[in-house]
């Protein structure tokens, strides 16, 4: 196994303690397992390329790299966009739950109000069950 | 007047100062009409100018957009049994006299949405030139793909027939509910038809539409209306 350089050291350090600090998210119930994922999926692929030069060596020829830390990057780069990405889609789904949620709300609080006041009645009601 | 029940949705957002001339004007203009305030997260006295008129108020814990307030309005009406939807502004664009217009192609049979339009015929009204330019672009678009000439993409001021609203309930467009609404009522077998109206400044308040809504708009609801054209039409 070839000489790891100081560059690859600290990648597969920061992506080791990546993992660790995220599995401690997890643990400490800061951060949902499904989440957690992709997180840790990415952090072992940078931390094994980090550790393994062959690995490094092997991608970046076959990939025409110009250089082993372009395909570190290139690996962490693109587990940060399928991470927004995947964020953005929860982001709309949690938007179109919020939505949903606030207008059955509103109704929810008229009805509510209709039979804690009992009082006259606006006009255009009909009287619900 | 025929037997179709009709409620009046009226959407208000911080609007205390036009929302009691809107109202005090629908009461004149149909007398026996049934009105709804659906209060999209007002911060102002909106609710509460609308009770004091003995108007059914309901309101959003937080601002949802016109499409949000629609659709709560439309709840409304679909649980308790009317026949007809009618979206007012609460800002006094739309005048209530043309009620009646706009409710008599329902009545009639001959289509599920009608549209206020301020184009087909030679209304006062004059938009900035970017704005008109997208109004021929989303009217050219939607009248090409339902095969009958709609005008008046934009306008806020339609009737929309319960099996609509049972639709509009559940499905309905988020922000701007304009051409990619109509282009998907139409596919699902709508029939829609325009009605020639004359819309006012504003009364007061301020639009719905500002400066960084006015450069989404147009990305939105060309995407939008695209994706309702790349989707398999839905059956009524």
């Amino acid at each position: 196994m070839a000489f790891l350089s100081r560059t690859q050291v600290i990648t597969a350090v920061g992506a080791v303690l990546l993992v660790l600090y995220v599995l401690d998210l997890v643990r400490r119930r800061k951060l949902s397992e499904e989440y957690s994922l992709l997180w840790v999926i990415c952090s072992v692929v940078i931390a094994a390329l980090g550790f393994s030069t062959p690995l490094l060596t092997w991608i970046t020829r076959t990939l025409g790299m110009m250089g082993a830390s372009s395909t570190v990057f290139a690996f962490g780069l693109g587990f940060t966009m399928a991470m927004l990405l995947h964020l953005s889609v929860k982001l709309s789904r949690l938007g179109q739950e919020n939505h949903a949620l606030t207008r059955e709300l509103a109704l929810l609080r008229h009805e509510l109000e209709g039979r804690e006041a009992a009082g006259p009645r606006a006009p255009g009601t009909v009287e619900g069950a | 007047m025929s037997e179709l029940r009709v409620l009046v949705i009226i959407p208000a957002h911080d609007e205390q100062e036009s929302l009691p001339v809107t109202l005090d004007e629908l009461r004149r203009a149909a007398p026996g009409v049934d009105a709804l305030v659906v209060d999209d997260g007002s911060h102002d006295g909106t609710a509460e100018v609308a009770r004091r008129r003995g108007v059914v108020v309901v309101r959003h814990a937080v601002n949802l957009g016109v499409g949000g307030a629609l659709q709560t309005g439309f709840r409304w009406a679909v649980e308790h049994g009317y026949d007809v939807g009618v979206q007012l502004d609460a800002d006094g664009q739309h005048d209530p006299a043309y009620l009646p217009a706009l409710l008599e192609p329902l009545r009639a049979g001959r289509c599920q949405v009608s549209i206020g339009s301020r184009y087909v015929r030679r209304s006062g009204y004059r938009a900035p030139a970017a704005r008109r330019l997208g109004m021929v672009l989303f009217s050219g678009l939607v009248s090409a793909v339902l095969g009958e000439r709609i005008t008046d993409t934009t306008s806020g001021f339609r009737a929309y027939a319960r099996p609509v609203m049972e639709v509009c309930q559940h499905d309905f467009p988020r922000d701007f509910p304009d051409a990619p609404l109509l282009i998907a009522l139409g596919r699902r077998g709508f029939r829609l038809e325009e009605v020639p109206v004359e819309m006012r400044e504003r009364q007061a308040g301020r639009s719905f539409y500002t400066l960084g809504k006015s450069l989404y708009y147009p990305y939105k609801n060309l995407l939008a209306s695209l994706m309702v054209l790349l989707q398999r039409p839905a059956q009524p």
